[in-house]
């Protein structure tokens, strides 16, 4: 197929104008005619008996329209989980319901009991507070280790021990037993991948009409994936008809995982919609994003890692027990069952492995995907083992993993790489990346450095990642014996115009990620047009067909492909369009540059020619139908498995234990790149969501549950000034099997960043003496200070 | 009970009677209709609701609309000048400054509050002056190069004129 | 929330006792208090309005005086509810003569706080306990000066 340059060129972002000037256009921004405003009433405790519910003096108060309970919802549906994981026995998941409203008991602080609905949001709450709740507290549980214990505070009345499931992956335990016992060293280490607030700086908002008339539902929604929650809401929660719903995202301002999901605000709304017979609008205020929007990570974890004597990797053993939060939410129990121990094998030939997950409800705000999802957690315990026994081993970090990386493979000539945990990688050139990261870093000079700051009584340290992920999510069919409850394919519809223009509709949403761009590129490009002549249409289901929605890593890799599915489809219509025109066989035609030409001739004809032709068809051939508009749908053959190395160099100082990171160098081989500037974009803010892990960020729960620091005054983020400049490469390994030889770069920097950081700072700490295994993550200041003075 | 306010926005004299605990923000976007300015939290944290107020930035999420009364205001929506995109603008398209859009509008206000006052700021002068902005997507990266650019440009406007 | 301290006071322990079992003392006492009103032995609805860092409130609830041990030792209990988040607590006080005419208290106790108290206020709690024990012992100390010793 032909290109006119478009794909690899760092192509400045058409959407940009719209959002530097102001008129981006988010949820929020948009008021309906005969507006209302949606306030909850929230259960302030962690767990708690709902005894009665007063909503009589609130219903008077000044415009006041509508105040409903959970009792109103008994016969309404919760929101539904999207993928079933077994017990090790068999037995499906423990799934307890999700209620819209709660009427029996609070499962965590912020669980709905009322809704509130009023002319003005400002009389929204003052009713609010007007409506009165009496609970009785009951006793609860927030650490996932410590629900399974017996005797401990049920979330669930029917989940014993709070068990949702259990779960195993890779070898058997006893060979990896075995495997781990004849080990020269095992390196272990006991850890928390602490738990995280996604904190997208939009706070979810949805507004929700009904036309009694056409009797047909309008939804605006912040979400990462409009057509998605359309489904789960009809078919699963409400038993309203598909047909009749139309949900719009419109500009998003970020999601990171955390508006992927189906929430219980979204179905209640419409609900309501219906019930007051006008729309109904809900933002969220920060508060109560902190409360409400699923968190992320909250992994506790042992890892065990063995190695013969010349430090091949012989054996990996997992346990870790994942908190799912007080519900089940939308992807929670693949996140660090499907997308966590699958990803064991990380960069390595690791030829034993088995990991063991125990998932758990306590009484939080319920847990999901936040970027990167599971494979952050998979590479923070691997690559933290890896750095601490090189500590241990005396050997070096770099050249551990050289001796234990798995050989490249180019997925066409070599065959994938089958790991001991279920996938099969795509295409590899692990040693490459991290060769390239030394260079970058100048390894033999900033070691030297390293020397002298110690001798200069300084802790200077330096720390690797070298990661691999599993994105481009995801063929339908693996997904599907998985137990996910949906396929992951994507639509993508291709409208020619009668004058050439190009509409391109695609289930893919951007929130961020520069569709609007990329995605134009790629047509352009392919259809050897303008530019400015392709549109890109997102985020709306009465003009798009269908869609999965943009996560884990998807979007061009799934959505892309859909695309080119359909351009291909187009040129092969446009060549009979135009064989009939200049009297050649369709066979003859080539197409390249925006002409179809008629092979070894100078006959031909352009693109907007053809297109005309297809809606003018005065002339043409007889058995072909009028109109160039072609729709396709791409389930991609495996997943996708982008792969990098983040080397970080922080220095500690001795007397306040803070870190400062002095350089990150980060080489990530996304395969094929579109857009380079924004493909570093993406990297640059995944880094830092990293580095937000490791060295800021963390919820806070007390021992009542109260999360303690639900503001943005009290939960630490990185700000400008935390941060350096980055050095960033890219390798390209093609991905071998869709049609743009694409990856995925959304989640790449997050996953491989935290352990980059914290084995840095665990390195500068032994450069001083101090041979610690572990800092628990947020490492701040207090905590690296306590680790050296221990 | 509502007070009147008058206030000039983007150079348009407006005249409301509002009620005194509506905030600036909520004025602008729910009254004047200036959609721009966004709510990203509402402690003054994140700096999404940085407006200029009398030329200063200030993050109008905790300021009431009455307390704006005889102020002269900008938005991003007036930044712009004849359909001209301000250097900062400019610089944030050109760098890739930007992804979901959400903080821009605050970021960018906040970088011309800085560049009034320290027309050649450094890396690390500008990392200083935007720490009250919270950027999830980008990392701050390509934000700082963008007003980098904006300085740069401004500095070549000045020796041109 | 650990709530925990110690303050000397001139006085005798039997004085202390006396001002603290009083109920219009007592409203002079407890820091925010603009309603006391007795329901039973040693037991009080009370308004207390009480800023707390970037949240202020006003909370209505109860307040008891129990398991006694006079002039030594009592627990104060209380349960305020406000539009901010709700307050439980338990401390327990200890009244111990120091020489002829001092007393030490010692107070040590346990707050639960709930609603945007719990995810706001935290922050800032353990300061503002410590200005609150502060005001308190320092009312308190204003009593013991109005009437003179015996």
């Amino acid at each position: 197929m032909s290109t006119n340059g478009l794909i690899g060129r760092a192509v400045k972002r058409v959407e940009d104008k719209r959002f530097i000037t102001g008129h981006g256009n988010y949820t929020d921004d948009i008021i309906l005619p005969h507006q209302t405003y949606a306030v909850f009433v929230r259960s302030q405790y962690a767990h708690a008996k709902i005894l009665s519910v007063d909503t009589s003096a609130a219903k008077e108060m000044p415009g006041v329209i509508a105040i409903y309970t959970g009792a109103d919802l008994a016969n309404t549906n919760g929101v539904p989980c999207g993928w079933q994981v077994n017990f090790k026995n068999g037995d499906t998941m423990k799934e307890p319901k999700h209620p819209l409203l709660v009427a029996d008991k609070a499962r965590h602080v912020g669980d709905a009991i009322a809704i509130v609905i009023a002319e003005t949001k400002e009389q929204a709450t003052d009713a609010a507070e007007a409506v009165t709740v009496e609970m009785e507290e009951l006793p609860c549980v927030i650490d996932a280790a410590k629900a399974v214990q017996p005797g401990a505070p049920l979330v669930h009345d029917d989940v014993p021990n709070n068990k949702s499931f259990d779960w195993t992956l890779g070898n058997p335990i006893e060979e990896v037993n075995a495997a781990m016992d004849q080990a020269a060293h095992v390196t272990t280490l006991e850890f928390v991948n602490q738990r995280l607030v996604p904190n997208a700086i939009e706070p979810r908002s949805y507004n929700s009409s009904y036309d009694p008339v056409s009797e047909k539902y309008t939804l605006y929604t912040s979400s990462q994936n409009p057509h998605l929650i359309r489904l789960l809401m009809c078919a699963f929660v409400l038993g309203i008809p598909e047909h009749k719903v139309r949900v719009i995202s419109p500009d998003v301002g970020g999601g990171f995982g955390s508006k992927i999901f189906h929430y219980t605000e979204e179905a209640l709304l419409t609900w309501c919609s219906k019930q007051i017979g006008r729309p109904v609008k809900w933002t969220s205020e920060r508060t109560e994003s902190f409360l409400l929007d699923a968190h992320g990570r909250d992994h506790v974890t042992k890892a065990e890692m063995g190695f013969d004597a010349e430090g091949k990797i012989v054996a990996l053993r997992v346990k870790t027990y994942a908190n799912l939060g007080a519900y089940l939410s939308t992807f929670s129990s693949c996140v660090p069952t499907y997308l966590h121990g699958t990803l064991l094998q990380g960069l390595y030939t690791t030829p034993k492995i088995n990991v063991d997950v125990t998932a758990v409800f306590t009484n939080t705000t319920p847990v999901d995907a936040y970027r990167g999802a599971g494979r952050p957690e998979a590479t923070y315990l691997l690559e933290r083992l890896l750095d601490l026994a090189a500590l241990e081993m005396k050997a070096d970090p770099a050249e551990l993993r050289f001796k234990n990386f798995i050989p490249p493979f180019d997925g066409v000539q070599q065959p994938g790489y089958q790991t001991q945990v279920a996938l099969q990688y795509d295409s590899g050139n692990y040693e490459g990346v991290l060769k390239k990261g030394l260079e970058m870093l100048g390894y033999a000079d900033v070691r030297r450095q390293q020397q002298e700051a110690a001798n200069n009584g300084k802790l200077v340290g330096v720390g690797f990642s070298t990661y691999i992920e599993a994105c481009g999510i995801a063929p339908s069919a693996i997904v599907g014996a998985l137990g996910c409850r949906a396929g992951l394919f994507e639509s993508g519809h291709v409208r020619v115009q009668p004058t050439g223009k190009v509409s391109v509709y695609t289930g893919a949403h951007s929130h961020g990620q520069g569709h609007e761009t990329t995605f134009a590129q790629v047509v352009a490009d392919k259809l050897g047009i303008n530019l400015d002549d392709v549109e890109i249409v997102h985020g709306d289901s009465d003009s798009v067909a269908f869609g999965m929605g943009t996560y884990g890593s998807r979007s061009l890799a799934v959505g892309g492909s859909a695309i080119i599915k359909s351009i291909e489809k187009i040129i092969e219509k446009g060549k009979k369009i135009a064989a009939h025109k200049l009297e050649a066989s369709a066979d003859d035609i080539e197409f390249a540059s925006g002409r179809f030409t008629v092979k070894g001739t100078d006959k031909s004809v352009g693109f907007g020619e053809v297109a005309l032709t297809a809606y003018v068809p005065h002339v043409y051939p007889k058995d072909l139908e009028p109109g160039l508009d072609f729709s396709s749908f791409y389930d991609p053959a495996n997943f996708t498995y982008p792969f990098g190395c983040h080397i970080a160099v922080v220095e500690v100082d001795k007397e306040t234990g803070k870190v400062s990171i002095k350089r990150f160098v980060a080489v990530d081989d996304v395969g094929n790149v579109i857009n380079p500037m924004i493909v570093e974009g993406q990297i640059h803010g995944g880094v830092v969501q990293g580095i937000g892990q490791a060295l800021f960020e963390g919820a806070e729960y007390d021992e009542n549950g109260q999360l303690t620091n639900a503001s943005y005054m009290d939960y630490c983020m990185p700000r400008a000034d935390d941060l350096p400049m980055f050095e960033t490469a890219s390798q390209v390994t093609p991905c071998p099997h869709n049609p743009l030889g694409v990856k995925g770069a959304g989640e790449a920097g997050t996953i491989g960043s935290a352990p980059a950081i914290v084995n840095a700072v665990i390195d500068a700490l032994w450069s001083g003496g101090h041979q610690v295994k572990d800092i628990r993550m947020p490492l701040t200041s207090e905590r690296v200070w306590n680790a050296m003075n221990s | 009970m509502n007070t009147r306010i008058q206030v000039t926005v983007n150079g348009v004299q407006y005249s409301h009677m509002v009620e005194p605990r509506l905030l600036l923000v909520h004025y602008l976007r729910d009254v004047l209709r200036l959609t721009g300015t966004h709510v990203g939290c509402d402690t003054s944290s994140c700096g999404a609701c940085t407006i200029h107020v009398n030329g200063k930035a200030t993050k109008c999420c905790t300021m009431l609309a009455v307390q704006a009364n005889g102020c002269q205001i900008t938005t991003i929506e007036g930044l712009s000048h004849n359909g001209d995109l301000h250097p900062l603008q400019e610089g944030f398209k050109e760098c890739h400054g930007l992804q979901c859009g959400f903080c821009t509008p605050g970021m960018i206000m906040t970088a011309a509050d800085l560049l009034q006052h320290n027309p050649q700021p450094t890396e690390n002068d500008i990392r200083h002056a935007l720490e009250g902005n919270f950027c999830r997507c980008t990392g701050y990266h390509n934000i700082v190069k963008s007003v980098l650019y904006a300085a740069e440009k401004l500095k070549e406007h000045a020796v041109v004129h | 929330m650990q709530l925990a301290g110690k303050h000397v006071l001139h006085a005798a322990p039997t004085r202390v006792w006396a001002i603290l079992m009083n109920k219009d003392t007592l409203a002079h006492i407890v820091p925010g208090v603009s309603r006391l009103e007795q329901t039973g032995d040693h037991t009080y609805k009370s308004i207390l309005d009480i800023k707390l860092g970037p949240v202020s409130g006003s909370f209505t609830g109860n307040l008891q005086l129990d398991d006694l041990q006079e002039p030594s030792a009592f627990t104060i209990k209380t349960q305020q509810n406000s539009k901010i988040g709700n307050a439980n607590a338990a401390i327990a006080i200890n009244l111990t003569p120091v020489g002829d005419n001092d007393t030490e208290i010692i107070f040590d106790g346990d707050v639960k706080l709930t609603g945007m108290l719990a995810s706001l206020g935290n922050r800032v709690m353990g300061g503002v306990s410590n200005t609150l024990a502060k005001q308190f012992f320092s009312n308190l100390e204003k009593e013991l000066d109005k009437e003179p010793a015996p």
